[in-house]
């Protein structure tokens, strides 16, 4: 074992091996030894004080990334600069220049948007040329990257093999930053929702079709079983509640969540936005045992979830999501 | 992107990628069709060549060499024609066609929805589309291409069975306009909140819904002149030319808007199609 690896980080860079490998394998995916820690932290506008605010937090978690190659995958959704449909390009590239700042060997932006194919033009719209320098340079549109077939670990829909894109398979860390948003399927969309982005449109159409035939909580929780090296940084600024993804109104959170473990920290943010976790179907098919997603079980850094708590709508259909307290 | 651009993205292996990378199926056709458009030979034979290659034995095509399922991008393929492809591997792919819908509108599929009492009208199975996917549900963007390859392929060979697949992809897309004029993916109103028109599609959906006469289709046209003006997506403006343009409602001395980047071989390839096509030389419907 590398002598800088803890046995957990051991455990999934070995899974993340035999996955890539193509090898049948019934390791499950690597269980937190320690109690999972999320930070939620207070962040009220898009602005300067952002890049301070991103260091803050990749130093609060610990995080070693030295020589290590990042992907941060955001949230693209839609041509609408004035909403809050997708994930802030300020916030991407704070966390960009952070991670850069820790030593990264190199930090790629990668998205595979869901429902429009001309991604570039996507992220031109929604201000991330402007905002990010070069940022053809470090962008790769996982519609059409290149790809790998796999056989997920765990499979909890039918889907016996995926194609999954090789910059997201390669990644020394997968940095899933979605918006805050409720979801018109799935009650909310969060780090582990955020992953469909991975699934090559080139390969499954748009939107990934394939994934809604297969279940949609099943999906995500098989994605989540996929990728081990982790790490998850919720952009709750404003986020979008109502009829989310795409059609609901902008809520402002005010909070950056962050964390390892990408159930905690989607759990955490449920209980932020008023929903209950334990009713949200990818997150107890991930979970397993549901203790995980408990809030006794989650160590919570920074604000407490009732300082910033901000109950967001939800159409009539995920009323039963309320979280009641 | 220039055209010597253009073929200097071709791989060693003759296919194109849409910007990096390995090939894939989808920008290779579109690549040749443009070079095809201003006579290069050269590259084109490389990429006719790579497209053999990976034609798989259900008469459809993967999206790029290496995956093991045949897609959408058969369409595609097949709207290159017997001459550019070969004979059978062309009438196996209109096959291939003519034997894929949407899932929803299976029989089974339907049965299972009706005993569930989930049917709507949109799912009635009378006018199935075609899927990203086999056993997927039918959406906007396959649905259009499939119809382009098999109107011409009825052009070329007349056939009850091909014709009507076509009009039955016709009033799929019709059944899903938005309300707003135009198309968006796919459902006009997912989960009864409507859906709004993106002009990509609602371009590609006009071209393939030529020779339709419809209010739905007047209504769709003002909505693709209006994203014509507005839009700056090269992607969108390719297809929004196109379907102007075969129901003539492109304005005369159409030219994209200055500072409008085409990023990709897609973009790059089809805005050479587009021009050829609005000097008289249409390889769509030629």
């Amino acid at each position: 074992m590398h002598p800088n690896l803890t046995r957990r980080q051991w455990i999934a860079g070995s899974a993340g091996a035999a996955f890539l490998s193509g090898c049948k394998t019934n390791l499950p995916p690597a269980a937190p030894a320690d109690p999972p820690r999320v930070s939620i932290v207070r962040a009220p506008a898009y602005d300067q004080s952002l890049y301070a605010t991103m260091r803050g937090i990749l130093a609060g978690h610990g995080l070693d990334v030295r020589g290590r190659t990042v992907v941060l995958k955001p949230n693209l959704v839609e041509f609408e600069p004035q909403s809050t449909i997708n994930t802030h390009p300020l916030l991407v590239h704070a966390a960009r220049e952070a991670f850069l700042a820790a030593g990264a060997a190199s930090v790629q932006i990668a998205e595979g948007p869901g429902h429009r194919r001309n991604t570039l033009d996507l992220a031109d719209a929604a201000g991330y040329f402007r905002t990010i320098p070069k940022f053809e340079d470090v962008f790769v549109d996982l519609n059409f990257d290149d790809v790998t077939r796999v056989r997920p670990l765990i499979q909890f829909s039918g889907i016996q093999k995926l194609y999954l894109t090789n910059t997201i398979l390669g990644a020394g860390l997968l940095v899933s930053m979605p918006k805050m948003k409720t979801h018109h399927l799935v009650g909310a969309t969060l780090s582990m929702k955020n992953l469909f982005g991975t699934v090559p449109g080139g390969i499954y159409g748009w939107p990934k079709n394939a994934l809604h035939w297969a279940g949609i909580p099943e999906s995500i929780a098989d994605l989540h079983a996929v990728y081990p090296r982790k790490f998850a940084i919720v952009d709750g600024i404003v986020g979008m509640d109502g009829n989310g993804p795409i059609q609901g109104d902008p809520k402002a959170a005010g909070v950056v969540v962050s964390g390892r473990d990408s159930l905690a920290v989607d759990a955490t943010c449920c209980r932020i936005m008023g929903i209950d976790p334990f009713r949200i179907g990818y997150l107890r098919l991930a979970a397993a045992d549901l203790t995980r997603i408990a809030e006794q079980s989650i160590v919570q850094t920074g604000e407490t979830i009732a300082a910033v708590a901000a109950p967001f709508k939800l159409i009539p259909e995920f009323q039963h999501l309320r979280l009641v307290t | 992107m220039s055209i010597e651009a253009l073929i200097g993205r071709q791989n060693p292996d003759g296919g194109w990628p849409y910007s990096r990378g390995g090939s894939w199926t989808e920008p290779t056709v579109y690549a040749i069709m443009g070079l095809l458009s201003v006579d290069e030979s050269k590259s084109v034979q490389r990429g006719l060549a790579w497209l053999g290659s990976i034609a798989r034995r259900d008469g459809g095509w993967p999206p790029r060499a290496g995956v093991d399922m045949s897609t959408w991008v058969t369409a595609l393929v097949a709207i290159l024609g017997p001459r550019n492809i070969g004979d059978a591997p062309y009438r196996r792919a209109i096959h291939w066609l003519l034997d894929t819908i949407g899932e929803e509108s299976a029989f089974v599929y339907r049965l299972r929805e009706w005993l569930l009492g989930n049917s709507t009208p949109e799912d009635d199975g009378r006018f199935p589309g075609w899927p990203w996917v086999p056993s997927n549900a039918g959406w906007v963007v396959p649905t259009s291409i499939a119809i382009l390859a098999l109107d011409k392929e009825d052009r070329r060979q007349p056939s009850d069975r091909v014709r009507r697949r076509v009009d039955a992809g016709r009033q799929f897309l019709l059944r899903r306009t938005c309300d707003d004029g135009g198309w968006n993916y796919g459902s006009s109103h997912p989960l009864g909140y409507p859906s709004h028109a993106y002009p990509e599609t609602t371009g590609l959906a006009l071209a393939a819904l030529r020779g339709v006469r419809s209010r739905r289709v007047d209504r769709a046209l003002v909505a693709a002149e209006r994203f014509l003006a507005e839009c700056r997506s090269a992607d969108a403006l390719n297809w929004l030319r196109f379907g102007l343009r075969v129901h003539g409602r492109l304005p005369a001395g159409y030219c994209t808007p200055s500072g409008v980047e085409f990023r990709t071989v897609p973009e790059a390839s089809l805005d050479l199609v587009m021009t050829a096509a609005e000097q008289g030389r249409d390889f769509f419907w030629g």
